[in-house]
C-alpha cells in the first residue's frame, strides 16, 4: 500500500478522535455501577474482589495496587479523586494529609464503630489514629505489622538482635554485612530511633547532627540498597547480607512462608521513646473524596470485615501479614499454623507493646534532606 | 503561488503539529512551571520564587547528576567500541547471517528490562548461578561484582546495546564500498579508511547511536537499582525521591528540568552537526 500525506493525516486524525471519545463515554457511566479503589497489593487480588463481584453483579469493580504511599497519594493530589472510591494507605497518611486536604472523607460512624469490638486488643478501643481531630472517623483499620529491622537468625541469634536493637547496626563488626531497604519515610524514622531521638516530636541543633553521624554511617556500612524487598531476602537468604535495616513481618513473611523461617522481622526490647525502639503501620482504607461518589465504596468496607475476606487480604499474594480483626474466632480459625509462624503470630502481641506508631515525623523536611545526602555520600 | 504552497505545507502539518504539542510539550510545559514554584506546593497558582533550583547547589544534587552523565558518557563509549565491528559485520559482511542477529537482539527487547537485569542479578549474586555452581565444584566461594559501580555500568551497555548497535550499522551501510576501495588502491591503511572514510561518512549513525544510548543511559534507574543496589544515586532517582517520599513537586520537577535542558543541548548540538535527512532516507 502506498501511503500518502492525505491518508497519514486522516488515520491520525481518526485516530485522536477515537482517543478523545474515550473519556467522554466514561464522564457518562452510572457511578453506581461502578466502585475504584486504590490500595497496597491484596486487596486488588480476586480472591478479595471476586466475591464482592458476584455479589454485585452489573457493577464494574476495579482496584489498583500502588507500590509506596505517597505514590498513591500523588495520584489523588493530581486530580484522581474523581476515579477513586477507596485508598488504602498507612496510618499517618490519612491523619495528617489526606483528610485535612480534603482528599478523603469521614465515614458512616454508625455503620462502622460496631466493626471496632470485634478487634484485638489496641484496635477495639477504638484505634485512636482511624479518627481525624475533629473527631470524624476517617478510615477502617485491617492489615498491620511491627516495622524494625530483619535479620538472619542463622547469623545473629534473635535474642541478640531484640537485645542489641538499632545499635546491631552501629557495630563496627557489621559494615558490610547489611542493607538497606530503601523505604525512605522508614528509615528516617528508623535512623532517628537509631540515634536515640524521638522521631515524632521536633529535632534541631545536637539532634540534627546526632541524626546525621547516624544516616552517614548506615548508609557508609551498607553492603546494598533497594526497595524491592524480594531481592532484599535473597541477599539475605544466600548470605550475601546479614540483616537488613527497616523490614519487620511485611518483609519477612514472603520468605518465612517460602520456609526461610531464620529470616525474622525483629522489634528491639528498648528504645528511646517511652523505652519503645520497634514501630508498626496499620493500614487505614479511607473513603476518597470524590464529587461523584460510589455507594459500593462503604459497601465494600464493610464487606472486608467478613472472614473470609480478611483471610483472603492477610494472605493476598506478595506478602503476609495479620489483621485487626484476628481477635475474632471465626477469623483466626482460618489460619494454620504455618501461616501464623509466617507472620509471627508467636511473638507478635509482645512486638506490638514495644513498637510506636508510625505517625508524622515532625522534622521530616529536614531529616530528609540529611537522609537524601547521606544516601547520595 | 510560492507563499500559497508554504501555507499549505503548514496547513497540513497542523493535526500533527497539535499531537505533538499535546502529547510532547504539555508535559514538559507543566513541569518547567512546576520547577519554578516555591517548595512543597502541589498546584500552579503560586507565584515562582524559583527555590528548588536552589536546592539544587545547597544540597550536593549535582552528585548524582554528575554520576548519570559520567555513568552515561563511559556506557556509550564502551558501546561504541563494542558495537562498532559488530555493526560493521552486520553491514558489510555477515549478509544474511545479519537477519539472525537482528532477530536475536531484537528478541530481547520482547522481555522488560527489570526481568532481564534481576536475571543477572540471579546470575551474579552470590550463591547464583556462577559463584553457586563454582563453589559446589570447587568448595570455594568468591565475592559477587554485585552493588558496585562497574556492574551498573556493565548493565548500562547491556540495556542499551540495540539503542547503538541498529543506529551504527545503519550508518556503516551508508559507507559505499567504493570509497573504501578507491582509498585503499591510493594506498590508504587500514587505519586512515577507518580514520578518513568510514568515521566521517558513517557519522549520521554513531551521532544517532551515541545520542540513544547516552540519553537514556542518563535517566536510567533500574541498573542503578537492581545491580548497583543503590552504591550511588543516580539523578532518576532523585527525581523519583522527590516526588515520592519527598512530596516535594517543584523540587522533582527542578530536578528533572536541569536534566532535560543539559540533555537537550546536548542533543541539539549533536544532531545540528550531522545529515540526519541522509539517514531516515529522504533523497535531496
Amino acid at each position: 500500500m502506498h501511503l500518502t500525506r492525505r491518508k497519514f493525516n486522516k488515520t491520525l486524525a481518526g485516530v485522536a478522535g477515537l482517543g478523545a471519545l474515550g473519556p467522554m463515554g466514561r464522564a457518562y457511566a452510572a457511578r453506581d455501577n461502578e466502585m475504584n479503589i486504590l490500595c497496597w497489593e491484596g486487596y486488588n487480588s480476586d480472591e478479595v474482589l471476586g466475591p464482592f463481584r458476584d455479589g454485585n453483579p452489573g457493577a464494574s469493580v476495579r482496584a489498583e495496587s500502588g507500590t509506596s504511599d505517597p505514590d498513591m497519594i500523588n495520584k489523588l493530589r493530581a486530580g484522581e479523586v474523581n476515579v477513586w472510591d477507596l485508598i488504602n494507605v498507612n496510618q499517618p497518611w490519612a491523619r495528617e494529609q489526606l483528610y485535612p486536604e480534603g482528599l478523603i472523607k469521614p465515614l458512616d460512624k454508625d455503620r462502622f464503630m460496631p466493626y471496632f469490638e470485634q478487634m484485638l486488643p489496641g484496635f477495639s478501643d477504638p484505634y485512636p489514629l482511624a479518627f481525624a481531630d475533629d473527631g470524624e472517623l476517617i478510615g477502617m483499620p485491617q492489615r498491620y505489622g511491627p516495622f524494625s529491622f530483619v535479620v538472619n537468625t542463622d547469623k545473629i541469634s534473635q535474642d541478640m538482635a531484640e537485645d542489641q536493637g538499632w545499635n546491631l547496626f552501629l557495630d563496627a563488626a557489621m559494615s558490610d554485612r547489611y542493607g538497606v531497604l530503601t523505604y525512605d519515610n522508614w528509615n528516617i524514622m528508623h535512623m532517628c530511633l537509631t540515634a536515640g531521638l524521638n522521631p515524632f516530636e521536633e529535632i534541631a541543633g545536637d539532634g540534627l547532627d546526632k541524626f546525621r553521624g547516624v544516616a552517614d554511617q548506615i548508609f557508609g556500612g551498607a553492603r546494598l540498597l533497594t526497595d524491592d524487598l524480594v531481592a532484599m531476602n535473597t541477599a539475605l537468604i544466600n548470605g550475601e547480607i546479614d540483616a537488613y535495616f527497616t523490614g519487620g513481618t511485611y518483609t519477612a513473611s514472603p520468605a518465612r512462608y517460602d520456609g526461610a523461617t531464620n529470616v525474622r522481622g525483629i522489634t528491639p526490647r528498648s528504645g528511646p521513646v517511652d523505652g519503645k525502639g520497634g514501630v508498626v503501620w496499620i493500614e487505614l482504607t479511607s473513603a476518597v473524596n470524590n464529587p461523584d461518589p460510589s455507594k459500593l465504596a462503604e459497601d465494600f468496607l464493610e464487606y472486608v470485615q467478613g472472614p473470609d475476606v480478611c483471610k483472603a487480604v492477610a494472605f493476598a499474594e506478595g506478602t503476609y501479614n495479620p489483621v485487626s480483626q484476628m481477635a475474632n474466632p471465626d477469623v483466626m480459625s482460618k489460619f494454620d499454623s504455618e501461616e501464623l509462624d509466617a507472620i509471627q503470630w508467636d511473638t507478635l502481641e509482645e512486638e506490638m507493646s514495644r513498637s510506636l506508631d508510625y505517625q508524622v515525623v515532625t522534622s521530616y523536611q529536614t531529616l530528609n534532606e540529611i537522609y537524601n545526602a547521606a544516601k547520595r555520600g | 503561488m510560492e507563499r500559497l504552497h508554504s501555507r499549505l505545507g503548514l496547513f497540513s502539518a497542523l493535526p500533527m503539529l497539535v499531537v505533538l504539542g499535546l502529547c510532547f510539550l504539555a508535559p514538559l510545559v507543566v513541569v518547567a512551571a512546576f520547577s519554578v514554584m516555591p517548595r512543597k506546593v502541589f498546584d500552579l497558582a503560586h507565584l515562582p520564587d524559583f527555590s528548588a533550583y536552589l536546592v539544587f547547589f545547597q544540597q550536593g544534587y549535582y552528585k548524582p547528576l554528575f554520576w548519570s552523565l559520567g555513568m552515561a558518557l563511559v556506557s556509550t563509549v564502551i558501546l561504541f567500541v563494542v558495537c562498532w565491528p559488530l555493526a560493521f559485520g552486520m553491514a558489510k559482511v555477515f549478509r544474511r547471517f545479519t537477519l539472525v542477529l537482528t532477530v536475536a537482539v531484537v528478541v530481547s527487547l520482547f522481555v522488560s528490562e527489570n526481568i532481564r537485569l534481576f536475571g543477572w542479578v540471579l546470575t551474579l549474586m552470590k550463591g547464583g548461578l556462577i559463584e553457586g555452581h563454582w563453589r559446589a565444584f570447587t568448595g570455594e566461594g568468591f565475592e559477587s561484582p554485585l552493588y558496585k559501580v562497574p556492574i551498573i555500568i556493565f548493565g548500562l551497555v547491556y540495556v542499551y546495546f540495540p539503542f547503538m548497535l541498529f543506529p551504527l550499522a545503519q550508518g556503516i551501510a551508508m559507507v559505499p564500498d567504493d570509497a573504501r576501495q578507491a582509498a585503499s588502491d591510493l594506498g590508504a591503511s587500514k587505519w586512515q579508511i577507518l580514520r578518513e572514510i568510514d568515521l566521517p561518512l558513517a557519522a549520521p549513525g554513531i551521532v544517532v547511536g551515541s545520542l540513544l544510548s547516552f540519553v537514556l543511559a542518563a535517566g536510567a534507574l533500574a541498573e542503578s537499582k537492581l545491580l548497583g543496589g543503590q552504591t550511588v544515586i543516580v539523578i532518576a532517582d532523585s527525581v523519583e525521591t522527590a516526588f515520592t517520599y519527598g512530596q516535594d513537586w517543584p523540587l522533582g520537577s527542578a530536578l528533572s528540568m536541569v536534566l532535560i535542558l543539559i540533555i537537550g543541548a546536548m542533543a541539539i548540538f549533536g544532531i545540528s552537526r550531522v545529515d540526519l535527512d541522509a539517514i531516515i532516507g529522504r533523497k535531496r
